[in-house]
């Protein structure tokens, strides 16, 4: 299997400048990330707000800029690209955003945002133009009748599908897909998450899934990496496998099943994620964990692999 | 403690809300399900008499409320049970504090309003009820500002705020939709809890099944302004009659197998003002047939729940 994307060392600092009252700070929101993304694989990250997962969705596009690191797309090297270079290139990786409300022009039409992804590229549609839009629209189940409708006149499960129309105008091989159900209904959620494994198998895609929510990772994605304060502090190679990092541990007992049978004691993790501008030396996980040592709160622990399954833990479970 | 009998609701000639009848105990979890626009908030702002700010009004039906009807009471002895004997925990803690007041006098308002304590007697009782919620350093955060304290900080105080007056019904209007999964388990643990510890009546309003399933010793599902099944919860997950109900429940991965499969219920939620006639969820319902189209259907009983569906029970 080859891969479609390569992460190395991928980190992000944004600076904050010092001013009168204040010293300049530096925030590691994405911190010395690598992992690769295999063809027609889906994986998922996930972690708590503030973890880095949206930066790093970010990173990947080069929407914004790294600070170190190197990405490889289907084997060319991104950060080698200029402006004019990467945009010809991100018709091949595209991004589902989170809001669906905010990601559209309130001003256009739905064939008109659908239609964008080639005025952006300055690319005709295969066919006319009307077909090209009711073709797109059949794609993600909607009715092409509402090519003329503008998005305050269809619900937001609809607008996340014609969210998901504009991100496939140019056929992509990659679909970055931001938390693309975190606003939604939980009945919508499930249609949109059937809408995407139909794609996937449909047209070849790969795609990376970013989420907090845990059980619908292990439900649609192959791989999980998960994240903690810019970190990927476990890699599991199968949704499958048992946890080992207390973190991922954590976020699986936060879940809860929809069984009043399974339902248990929550002993809910104490405390909340730290500032990443003042990151305490040591595992930065280390205050909240129930397994912590002395080691945990002097040495940063390395991601290390065992068969594939990776964890950054100097206590694993 | 709390009973809802037939209640309906009018904005204009529009009725979203009609036939929503549930109980109340001491000590109990009741959850109210549905998708968004099925007529949930609609329910608690009805028993928190808040209807007449948004223009609606109680067309017919009781919320009794420890032996008074609450439908026609006045504005002024309203005021005295809302945020009193009657708490509201509302969805988005980022919205519902007041961003230019410290948390302190947000939270002392309640005390002095409700309970007549001076300042000072206000301001133990805060830190008292802050204390109580696991809140670190309740004297420090009562001078802060809301824009300084993260998402579920913030719930927390808006709970507070809720059990300031020591109430006995307590109603929170999807109190976990805007947080974090660690930060949810954190604040349905603390919501457990309290319903123990202060034998509280509460109504817990919200769209996703495994909070209730979690949570609840009752579960009334709602679609399109109507209660279509209610009863204990484990029967409700163990044999759910209402297709709308399966649906929901189907909604949820389990994460238990590689072959389950996802499908979401096809289709919308209809809009208030062309609700379907018959059975209003016929058109989105994979079980439907001829008369489901032209009959509302009845409320069937079955075990200790019943379920509005003229064929319920029929498998999924």
């Amino acid at each position: 299997m080859t891969n479609l994307l390569e992460v190395r060392n991928l980190s992000k600092q944004f600076k904050s400048p010092g001013g009168p009252f204040r010293k300049a700070r530096a925030m590691h929101a994405v911190n010395d990330v690598s992992f690769d993304l295999p063809k027609g694989r889906v994986v998922g990250v996930v972690g708590e707000s503030g973890c880095g997962k949206s930066t790093l969705a970010r990173l990947i596009l080069r929407l914004i800029e790294p600070t170190d690191g190197t990405l490889r797309f289907d084997g060319e090297d991104l950060r080698a690209k200029s402006p004019a270079q990467m945009r010809k290139l991100r018709a091949n990786m595209q991004m589902v955003f989170q809001d669906p409300y905010s990601a559209i022009d309130p001003r256009y039409t739905i064939s008109r945002a659908v239609m964008e992804p080639f005025v952006v590229q300055d690319r005709k549609p295969a066919s006319k133009p009307e077909e090209e839009v009711a073709a797109l629209l059949r794609m993600v189940g909607l009715d092409p009748g509402l090519a003329s409708s503008f998005p305050h006149q269809i619900s937001g499960g609809q607008k996340q599908r014609v969210g998901i129309a504009r991100a496939l105008a140019l056929r992509p091989q990659l679909l970055v897909l931001d938390e693309p159900t975190a606003s939604l209904d939980v009945s919508v959620q499930a249609q949109i998450i059937s809408l995407l494994e139909q794609l996937r198998d449909d047209l070849g895609l790969t795609y990376l899934f970013i989420s907090h929510d845990l059980s619908l990772v292990r439900y649609f994605c192959d791989e999980i990496l998960v994240m903690y304060l810019g970190r990927v502090v476990e890699a599991l190679p199968d949704t499958d496998l048992p946890a080992r990092h207390p973190y991922t541990a954590t976020l699986m007992d936060s879940t809860f099943a929809p069984d009043p049978k399974l339902r248990r004691i929550i002993t809910p993790l104490e405390g909340e994620v730290p500032s990443p501008f003042d990151l305490p030396p040591g595992c930065a996980f280390a205050d909240r964990c129930p397994r912590a040592a002395a080691i945990c709160r002097t040495e940063t622990p390395v991601l290390s692999s065992d068969g594939g399954h990776a964890v950054a833990c100097h206590n694993p479970i | 403690m709390l009973e809802v009998r037939d209640l309906e609701v009018a904005f204009g000639p529009v009725a979203p809300l009609s036939g929503v009848s549930f109980s109340l105990e001491k000590g109990e979890t009741l959850g109210i399900v549905g998708e968004s626009g099925s007529g949930k908030s609609l329910t608690a702002m009805s028993v928190m008499g808040l209807l007449p700010l948004s223009g609606g009004r109680i067309t017919a039906g009781s919320i009794m409320f420890d032996g008074q009807d609450l439908t026609n009471l006045p504005e002024p002895a309203y005021r005295k049970l809302r945020g009193g004997r009657l708490g509201l925990i509302t969805q988005n803690p980022m919205t519902s504090l007041d961003p230019l007041q410290k948390i302190g006098p947000q939270v002392d308002a309640v005390a002095r309003l409700h309970l007549g304590m001076n300042a000072s007697e206000a301001r133990a009782r805060t830190v008292e009820i802050l204390g109580t919620l696991r809140i670190p350093e309740p004297g420090t955060i009562c001078n802060r500002y809301p824009h300084q304290m993260s998402g579920g900080m913030k719930q927390r105080i808006v709970i507070a705020m809720a059990l300031a007056a020591d109430p006995d019904v307590l109603v929170a209007d999807e109190p976990t939709t805007a947080l974090d999964v660690t930060v949810q388990a954190q604040i349905i643990r603390l919501l457990d809890d309290l319903v123990k510890e202060r034998d509280l009546s509460l109504v817990l309003i919200t769209h996703d099944m495994s909070v209730v399933a979690q949570t609840c010793d009752k579960v009334v599902v709602m679609y399109a302004g109507r209660a279509i099944e209610h009863g204990p919860v484990e029967a409700i997950f163990d044999a759910p009659q209402h297709p709308y109900t399966q649906a929901l429940i189907g909604c949820i991965p389990k994460g238990l197998s590689d072959d389950e499969h996802l499908t979401g219920i096809p289709g919308t939620v209809p809009n208030v003002l062309n609700y379907p006639k018959g059975c209003p969820f016929h058109p989105r319902c994979t079980q439907a047939k001829e008369i489901c189209a032209t009959d509302v259907p009845a409320f069937v009983q079955h075990g200790n729940g019943q379920a509005a569906c003229h064929f319920p029970g029929a498998p999924q």
